[in-house]
């Protein structure tokens, strides 16, 4: 067996511990990565300053490339590429087996194929993945991508939303972030069975409605910020978030850093939008 | 033990505590199946396994009064030395099959439940759902799937079984076999080799049987010169569902759980079952047979519910003869526990609930009592002597039988749950044997070759006829289907000398005719088309044999019922009188006997049956009429009490007696 | 239609319409072909088989070779003749023909299996299955038969835990319809002897999902108090290549079963034990 097994794939080799990484990580921290985040954009709705607030507490985190890159997106892109993985070793038989259970684990493929496409496009618009000057200079923003700035939360966020006149990319949001929240709410579900925690029919049922309620709360959330970002008018919100800013950065709460900013990048208004940054 | 190798063919409950046991005591195994061995027929058993236990012994039971209700209940057909062994074992063999992790049902307080079941007065039946017999083969499959693993037992499933070898002395040393999938013929050889090949139901067509009891196995070990005993007793389960394609078993743990068999008092009653008053219910068991009620042993109540619908006109249903077995006094809860799995079947095949609704059912062929004959060495104490070569060997040295295909432990008449036992008993005690026989005899691999190969050129030359046969304009299936009703209406329930005669000479006739079968495949994959016709021109020589065995004994013993030789009931209500009809009776009874209780012997001379009878050994049990339900039965007890009273007073009888206690 | 009365009269069709999925051996091309039998009254799939099998002819009257397929005990406690009726896995002893027709009077479709081997037509090669039985090590280890006494005292609420364990019969049902069992099929190379043939199949099946009947089979044994001396043999292969973590939570193998054994709650128990395990595993060592 030892020989052949040291043939096999790592893959094949590891198969447990990765798949139980996975399912932890979509937990801890993806999954919950995304609800604070969801919570925190949703938190546009009690007003710009409110969000622009809480930005300035997340940024207020040292190091905070270093920590994206351990805790958000090297989990996510490990639960991705093992996401992947895992849905290549199943075949769907939903058409044969019109089951619940059955729909729930094709969707489950099929958000998390979502999901993929939209976080990685949603990073690179808003985020830019990188922020090192000649990727944001020759790549992401020729792109029309990397638009969020943390000083200028809610108008750079309002202001990136409105490209192509303001509808393709909440529809875009719109459906990544319901993939997602399905993607997430399922797979505590999912998580549940596969660690143990509910174990009869009957406590999976249960389960299931908590999860359920669980994936309502987070979708609403979602929605709520898209909501929040359609209706933030820009300008207004820009005029306070410079003004928090300047207050901070009198107050010795944050140090100057014009890459955080609207005002430290070119214009946005200068530029013409890039159709290829369409998703 | 090195080289030796013992072939068992067959993987029910036989087949795998044999294996099981030889390879534990480091024989390899080469384990030869028709299918999987986790689908064999011993699945279907459902109702339990009877031993003695804690709770019946201390209510008097003990393992001589098993032993007992087994012989009686057999009417004293069985040579009684493996039948005590057995009754003496079968406490053991339930504590084993306990440690294997049957899921026996439990008492509340952790210990094995026990039901009761027919032929008994004792809760002697354990018992896992309804589905024992399942329990217990997966059990054995179990342990064999870890020798397996282990690499001492090698299975050969989808093959089916052609004959044995035997060597010029007439030694069997292997035997041939198909593989069913790339119809390979090739020899094994084998320096022992076991039949537990199970029973013969489709020689009667439809019965409670699997698809592949087609007793097919056994008939070439018959043809190859084995002797068959008491073929032609066959046990009608009294309560099966009928149905198209099979007679579905309803277990008697129906009635151990307390089933009640009733039929409207009137005749073509319509209404509703459980509309129909208490009083106008005809609860015909339990008023006939007032001690043992739903519980008489099977040949007679397959007998009385027989009766009820063909000569009283009672039938519950106006197109397909059937009585009623009713639960439904039972709670819910309680039957799904103990009953879940066959109340289950019921539900699925006839779309009622049997919780709600009184079932429907008759009569269905289910076991064979009868089978390869098969020696024993009894012990000083009248068991079996432990480690003989001799236990369980055919007329062939070398070639052992076990479980249902063998002849031993039944009798005339099988009590309910002494089936799984038998087979898991004989499994077990066989194998000590065959070890002690490979010790003294040359291994079977060192053999010539010419001898394997002479064996396997005459079945490929009977697999090639049959494929080339194109001029035949026989059909198997419509064949086995006459088989089948030719069968049924003769050699069931009720025998008639005439009709056996005709039978006999119609059988002869199909089986000439299925010589010219010819097949609608004809080609060399997974053909199942030859394979099935083999099995079907094989049925013959077992089925003549049954009709054969039947037409020579002119009584009524236990399964084999022949009305113009029963004896009478009691008539006379004057005790003078009656005390002399009892006298009389008595008489007659000792006169049948010694005509009649002989082992049926067949051989095959080539086209026919050759019948001869055979003495039993009943050094520990004298026989005594079987009087469950029969007028006049007092009587007839009182007379022979005192008759057997004066011969105990012989002194050599005595000693017998005594010693198996 | 038996209990007079019990059930209003309704229009029989006279004959029955069979498609069936055929295949001459492994390896070789599928095909539909159809075939008609006369309608009785009870019919099952097996009945109407073996009505194909009869006539062999089909029904356009072209004389063919008898479909193959696999039966037992045609009551359902044997495993053997799983197939796909009409899409879906299930016995086909127990698939009575009154109820396939009315789901769809036009015409019953048969077809093998679709995770295991065909050998031919309808039957197929499930060692695969039993193969996974071993990989549990699905038995408990007693010592030897010797008559040692009774068994461990073992309570009702066990006993009812595990009876419906135990009644699995190895059908493939759960297999058949779980979506991340896929098939495992090989060629037998040119010249390649039995042994070497089953070696290599033994080695491929090793490394394929081990399926929820044998995750079933390991919580049965974990749980007796005898089987359960080797559980952590079993939760190393439930935790190794082809274990527990390929489940994908489909859930049909239990929607499927037809023994309605709680194959899902097996399996998250397994989850939990296997969490236990490798924790343990990783901790203690």
């Amino acid at each position: 067996m030892t020989s052949n097994s040291s043939a096999l794939s790592f893959f094949h080799r590891n198969e447990f511990l990765i798949r139980r990484l996975h399912s932890l990580s979509g937990l801890v921290p993806v999954g919950a990565y995304m609800c604070v985040h969801l919570i925190t954009n949703a938190s546009l709705l009690a007003g710009a300053s409110v969000f622009q607030n809480n930005v300035f507490t997340i940024h207020s985190i040292p190091f905070l490339p270093l920590v994206e890159w351990a805790f958000i997106f090297g989990p996510i892109l490990f639960h991705a590429a093992v996401g992947v993985w895992i849905a290549q070793t199943g075949k769907s038989n939903v058409q044969q087996y019109r089951y619940t259970h059955n729909r729930r684990y094709s969707w489950q493929r099929m958000t998390g194929y979502i999901a993929i496409i939209f976080i990685f496009t949603h990073v690179f618009h808003l985020h830019g993945w990188f922020h090192m000057d000649w990727w944001l200079k020759s790549v992401a923003e020729p792109l029309g991508m990397a638009q969020f700035r943390p000083y200028n939360a809610a108008s750079s966020l309002a202001d990136a939303m409105n490209d192509f006149g303001g509808i393709v990319w909440p529809i875009f949001y719109l459906v990544g972030v319901l993939a997602c929240t399905f993607h997430l709410a399922n797979g505590i579900w999912t998580a549940g069975i596969t660690w143990g925690l509910w174990l009869t029919p009957k406590s999976q049922n249960r389960a299931s409605v908590f999860c359920a309620i669980f994936g309502v709360f987070i979708g609403a959330a979602g929605i709520a910020s898209l909501v929040a970002v359609k209706t933030t008018d820009s300008k207004a919100a820009k005029v306070i978030e410079d003004e928090m800013y300047k207050v901070r950065v009198e107050g010795h709460m944050v140090k100057p850093d014009d890459h955080k900013r609207t005002d430290g990048h070119q214009h946005k208004e200068e530029r013409k939008p890039e159709p290829v940054a369409a998703p | 033990m090195m080289g030796n190798r013992v072939l068992v063919v067959g993987g029910g409950l036989a087949g795998l505590a044999a294996t099981m046991k030889l390879a534990e005591l480091g024989v390899s195994v080469d384990l030869l199946s028709l299918t999987p061995v986790k689908r064999s027929h011993s699945v279907c058993a459902q109702g339990g396994i009877n031993s003695v236990n804690d709770l019946t012994r201390q209510q008097g039971d003990d393992e001589w009064q098993h032993f007992d209700d087994t012989i009686y209940g057999g009417d004293f057909l069985q040579n009684q030395p493996p039948v005590k062994e057995m009754a003496y074992w079968a406490p053991k063999v339930i504590d084993l099959m306990d440690r294997l992790g049957v899921t026996f049902n439990r008492t509340p307080e952790g210990f094995i439940d026990r039901r009761r079941f027919g032929g008994t007065l004792y809760k002697r039946t354990a018992f896992a759902g309804a589905t024992t017999g399942q329990q217990l083969l997966y059990a054995l499959d179990e342990q064999v799937r870890r020798y397996e693993s282990e690499g001492l037992v090698k299975k050969y499933e989808f093959w089916d079984f052609l004959g044995p070898v035997l060597d010029d002395n007439g030694r069997c040393v292997g035997a041939v076999a198909q593989d069913m999938v790339s119809m390979q013929i090739r020899s094994f050889a084998a320096d022992a080799v076991i039949v537990a090949t199970g029973g013969n139901g489709l020689v009667f067509g439809r019965s409670t049987m699997s698809v592949f009891c087609t007793g097919s196995a056994a008939s070439r070990c018959f043809q190859a010169g084995a002797k068959l005993g008491n073929p032609e007793f066959i046990q009608v389960h009294p309560t099966a569902i009928p149905g198209a394609d099979k007679l579905r078993l309803m277990s008697e743990s129906a009635r151990g759980e307390g089933g009640r068999v009733w039929v409207p008092r009137k005749p073509n009653d319509s209404r509703y079952p459980k509309e129909i008053p208490q009083n106008e219910r005809y609860y015909f068991l339990e008023e006939r047979f007032p001690k043992y009620g739903n519980l008489v042993p099977r040949d007679i109540a397959t007998r009385e519910i027989f009766n009820i619908c063909v000569n009283e006109g009672l039938s519950v249903d106006p197109t397909r003869m059937s009585v009623y077995l009713d639960l439904t006094h039972i709670p819910r809860a309680e039957l799904d526990r103990k009953l879940g799995g066959i109340l289950e079947i019921y539900e699925k095949f006839q779309g009622v609930d049997p919780r709600e609704e009184p079932m429907k059912i008759f009569p269905a062929v289910h076991y064979s009592m009868g089978g390869l004959w098969v020696d024993y060495e009894a012990s000083s104490s009248g068991g079996l002597l432990p480690g003989s070569p001799q236990n369980q060997v055919t007329n062939i040295p070398g070639l052992y039988a076990l479980g249902e295909c063998d002849y031993q432990y039944h009798g005339a008449n099988r009590l309910g749950a002494n089936s799984l036992l038998s087979c898991i008993f004989s499994g077990l005690f066989v194998a000590p044997g065959i070890v002690n026989l490979m010790k003294n005899n040359k291994a079977a691999s060192d053999l010539p070759k010419s001898i394997f190969e002479k064996a396997v050129a005459v079945q490929e030359s009977r697999h090639k006829a049959l494929l080339a046969n194109q001029s035949g304009d026989e059909n198997p299936y419509l064949l086995h289907q006459e088989l089948g009703d030719t069968m049924t209406r003769a050699a069931t329930v009720v025998r008639d000398n005439a009709q056996l005669d005709e039978a006999y000479a119609k059988v002869l006739d199909l089986q000439a005719r299925s010589k010219k079968c010819s097949l609608s495949d004809t080609g060399s994959w997974t053909n199942q088309n030859v394979i099935f016709t083999k099995a079907v021109q094989d049925m013959f020589p077992v089925s003549l044999s049954i009709l054969r065995g039947a037409r020579m004994r002119d009584e009524s013993r236990g399964a084999h019922y022949k009305p113009a030789f029963s004896p009478p009931s009691l008539k006379s209500t004057d005790p003078a009188e009656r005390l002399r009809e009892a006298e009389a009776w008595c008489d007659d009874f000792e006169a049948n006997n010694k005509k009649f209780l002989n082992s049926t012997i067949c051989t095959w001379d080539g086209t026919e049956p050759v019948h001869s009878f055979e003495p039993i050994d009943t050094r520990l049990l004298a026989p005594r009429p079987r009087l469950y339900g029969l007028v006049g039965a007092e009587a007839i007890e009182q007379v022979w009490k005192e008759r057997s009273a004066s011969a105990k007073a012989k002194p050599e009888s005595k000693q017998l007696v005594s010693a198996g206690t | 239609m038996i209990a007079p009365g019990s059930e209003a009269p309704k229009r029989k069709p006279s004959k029955i319409n069979v498609r069936v999925l055929r295949q001459d051996g492994p390896g070789l091309p599928q095909y539909w072909e159809r075939h008609q039998v006369d309608y009785e009254p009870d019919m099952n799939v097996i009945s109407v088989l073996q009505k194909i099998a009869a006539q062999a002819k089909t029904s356009d009257g072209k004389k063919v070779s008898p479909v193959a397929w696999d039966c037992g005990c045609l009551e359902e406690v044997c495993g053997s003749c799983t197939m796909v009726i009409n899409g879906r896995v299930r016995q086909s002893c127990s698939a009575l023909v009154d109820r396939l027709v009315e789901d769809n009077p036009e015409e019953i479709e048969l077809q093998p299996m679709t995770k295991f081997p065909v050998l031919r037509d309808l039957m197929i090669d499930r060692s695969r299955l039993f193969h996974n039985l071993k990989r549990v090590k699905a038995w408990v280890p007693v010592d030897g038969s010797y008559d040692m006494g009774a068994g461990p005292r073992i309570s009702r609420a066990d006993q009812e835990q595990n009876y419906p364990l135990s009644q699995c019969m190895s059908c493939g049902c759960c297999l058949e319809a779980c979506p991340q069992f896929t098939k495992i099929e090989l060629q037998r190379q040119p010249g390649e002897t039995d042994e070497s043939y089953d070696l290599r199949k033994k080695e491929a099946y090793d490394q394929g999902f081990i399926g929820a009947h044998a995750i079933s089979q390991a919580m049965l044994f974990n749980a007796h108090p005898v089987g359960k001396n080797i559980a952590d043999e079993r939760m190393e292969a439930l935790t190794g290549t082809g274990g527990i973590a390929a489940c994908g939570n489909a859930q049909n193998c239990v929607a499927v079963c037809p023994k309605e054994i709680p194959l899902t709650t097996s399996i998250a128990r397994a989850g939990r034990a296997a969490t236990v395990y490798s924790f343990r595993k990783f901790f203690d060592r």
